[in-house]
């Protein structure tokens, strides 16, 4: 039996109590995470900003335009937002510029859909949040692996064990949520 | 009989040109659920899943594929929208 069942067009989640809970915590650390790279959304509720500054940034940002122009430093985030060329710095700094922003706002939105939806019992997906469920366990999985030093096929991840269990755990959620959401397409189609 | 050889030049700077063909490249990564791959390429490009799932083994064994070409504002919303599900992906000029 796996975590996962649908019926009609909503996903049954069964999480244990801890599970939902270290899931949410996750989730959340990922917006902060996440946050780092868009500073103008913090602008808007800085409260001594210079305010005509901070109304045009927030404007770039609704528009998904307005983002950092060089790869994050952080391995994990230069994963989650990577470049779009390889071996044109010109080229990937001008596409990060134009589209990193919205990128981090889809992101957090779909984390933010994750910790909402675990606030009920039992947890019940609709086919939208069963999309943000699926890349926020992909965005969280590519987090920790950077933490793990995964970074090849065949990796065992150095050190954390705990941290590697998580790893597994949220492969295994992804994995059969993804049979779920594949089972409940098939019937669709007949 | 004599076969013409069509060698390429390789000075001629195509940059310029609007039809200069670009592809989207999807890089094989060690996290990314092979079946998740093989999803991707079937909900977002609308592959069956045979087409999906060459895709997803050549990514895999090969450790890339293109996965779609076409103009450069085209490969550079597909790049996006693979970043999105966080596959790893970025774009070129054809230069096969």
């Amino acid at each position: 039996m796996t975590p996962f069942e649908h019926s009609g067009a909503v996903i049954t989640a069964r999480l244990q109590g801890f599970e939902a809970e270290l899931l949410g915590d996750l989730a959340g650390q990922l917006i902060v995470l996440l946050g780092e790279r868009a500073p103008h959304a913090r602008a808007e509720t800085e409260p001594h900003g210079d305010s005509e500054l901070v109304s045009a940034a927030a404007l770039l940002a609704q528009l998904g335009i307005g983002g950092s122009e060089s790869a994050p430093l952080d391995p994990a985030l230069a994963r989650l937002l990577p470049d779009a060329y390889r071996n044109d710095d010109a080229a990937s700094t001008e596409h990060r510029r134009l589209t990193e922003m919205g990128l981090v706002e889809r992101k957090i939105a779909n984390a933010n859909l994750v910790m909402a939806t675990l606030t009920t019992d039992p947890v019940e997906l609709t086919e939208p949040a069963a999309q943000s469920w699926l890349r926020t366990l992909t965005d969280l999985r590519l987090t920790l692996a950077a933490r793990l030093h995964i970074e090849e096929d065949g990796d065992d991840g150095t050190g954390d064990e705990a941290m590697l269990g998580v790893y597994e755990w949220l492969g295994y959620l992804q994995g059969t949520l993804l049979d779920e959401i594949e089972r409940m397409a098939g019937e669709r189609e007949f | 009989m004599s076969i013409p050889t069509l060698e390429r030049d390789t000075t001629l700077d195509t940059a310029g040109l609007p039809d200069t063909p670009w592809v989207t490249i999807v890089w094989n990564d060690p996290v990314n659920l092979q079946s998740y791959v093989s999803y991707v390429f079937r909900s977002y490009f609308g592959h069956l899943r045979p087409e999906a799932e060459r895709l997803m083994l050549l990514v895999h064994n090969e450790g890339r594929a293109v996965v779609a070409s076409g103009g450069r504002e085209e490969m550079e919303r597909h790049v996006e929208a693979m970043h999105d599900f966080g596959l790893s992906a970025t774009l070129a000029k054809d230069d096969a």
